[in-house]
């Protein structure tokens, strides 16, 4: 059963590393923050996976802040960093 | 095997495949906003059966209320995020993906 | 009727924070803490009176919402693997019948996770929403969504 989790986390890894050609091609940055949210997505779920099979259960915490800094930065890209041009001042 | 067991990793590999179908969908959907349905959708249901494959393991009944709760905030949190960013790609202009376009 | 919503609240908080915890009482000094601030941050966010909760209600959302979210959840994979994935999407505008406040985020918030549909605009009227597939009916989706809503929060749906 630990065989079984540890394979099925380094599956979801390399699932990650796939989606990365997402950031590469993007083309809009809002693209870019999907594989971010992804990360947290497949972050807590690997995570999750090797605290059941390493019995460690502090891990199950990280995930936890894992799944909730996910709304912090979604949160922000959207809100400070991707506003709309003309909202700026100053600027453009 | 006991039952428990192989309930547990037909969830898990369940939720894996999810988890994969949600990276073809972020590789090959045409736009920002499909790519969203993906990402709101699928990879929150892969999360989800991941979660129920590991309650089966879950050494008591704290641990798993406390994995349920995880998945509660994953989704509430991701729901809010796709909205956010799905509200500010509209605003910034970024056209939608026509499929009539793509025929022509 | 604000005491039984703030103990509700006080019962809602202590639990979480018992549940992240597994129970341990090593924590609960920073837990007392955590849970004063959660909530006086929720009575300023989300004032008291403005809406009863009906548990009969949240049973028949939730049933609605899982249901529907596995669905949408196999519909997008099918989607994403098959060969042509016959996408239509387009961006609708929804009139809405909750009135503003809670009821509206719940909308908003769970129709990211329900088939085909994805909140891109709130205004103080209507609800712009991107959909995968236009032929689909998406507007009596929503309203029986506001029909759920509604009912689960105890409050009367507007004629548009």
């Amino acid at each position: 059963m630990n065989d079984f989790n540890l394979l099925l986390a380094v599956f979801l890894l390399v699932n990650l590393m796939i989606a990365l050609m997402r950031v590469a091609r993007g083309p809009t940055d809002a693209d870019r923050l999907l594989v971010a949210l992804l990360f947290s997505t497949t972050g807590v779920a690997i995570l999750l996976l090797l605290a059941s099979a390493e019995d460690t259960l502090v891990l199950i915490d990280i995930a936890l802040v894992f799944a909730l800094l996910a709304a912090i930065t979604g949160a922000v890209f959207a809100r400070r960093a991707w506003w709309p041009e003309e909202e700026k001042d100053g600027n453009s | 095997m006991e039952i428990p067991e192989l309930l547990s990793i037909i969830f898990l590999v369940t939720g894996a495949a999810f988890f994969m179908a949600g990276t073809i969908g972020l590789l090959r959907f045409p736009d920002v906003y499909t790519r969203l349905h993906v990402l709101a959708k699928v990879d929150n249901l892969g999360l989800g059966f991941i979660i129920l494959g590991l309650l089966f393991q879950a050494p008591g009944l704290m641990a798993a209320l406390k994995i349920i709760v995880i998945w509660l905030l994953a989704l509430a949190a991701s729901s809010t995020v796709s909205f956010l960013i799905a509200r500010q790609a509209l605003n910034r202009g970024v056209a939608p993906w026509k499929a009539k376009e793509q025929k022509i | 009727m604000i005491l039984r919503t703030v103990f509700l609240r006080i019962v809602l908080f202590v639990a979480a924070w018992w549940v992240l915890t597994q129970g341990r009482t090593d924590s609960w000094g920073v837990g007392l803490i955590s849970i004063a601030s959660a909530l006086i941050v929720s009575l300023i966010l989300l004032p008291p009176g403005l809406f009863r909760f009906s548990f009969a209600g949240l049973f028949f959302f939730l049933n609605y919402f899982l249901s529907q979210s596995l669905k949408a959840g196999i519909q997008v994979a099918l989607m994403a693997v098959r060969l042509n994935p016959d996408l239509h999407p387009s961006i609708k505008l929804i009139s809405l019948r909750l009135p503003e406040g809670l009821g509206r985020v719940i909308l908003v918030n769970t129709l990211n996770l329900l088939p085909g549909t994805l909140s891109a605009n709130l205004t103080s009227s209507s609800l712009c929403l991107h959909v995968l597939d236009e032929r689909q009916p998406n507007e009596a989706q929503v309203r029986d969504i506001e029909k759920l809503i509604a009912h689960m929060l105890c409050v009367e749906l507007e004629e548009s």
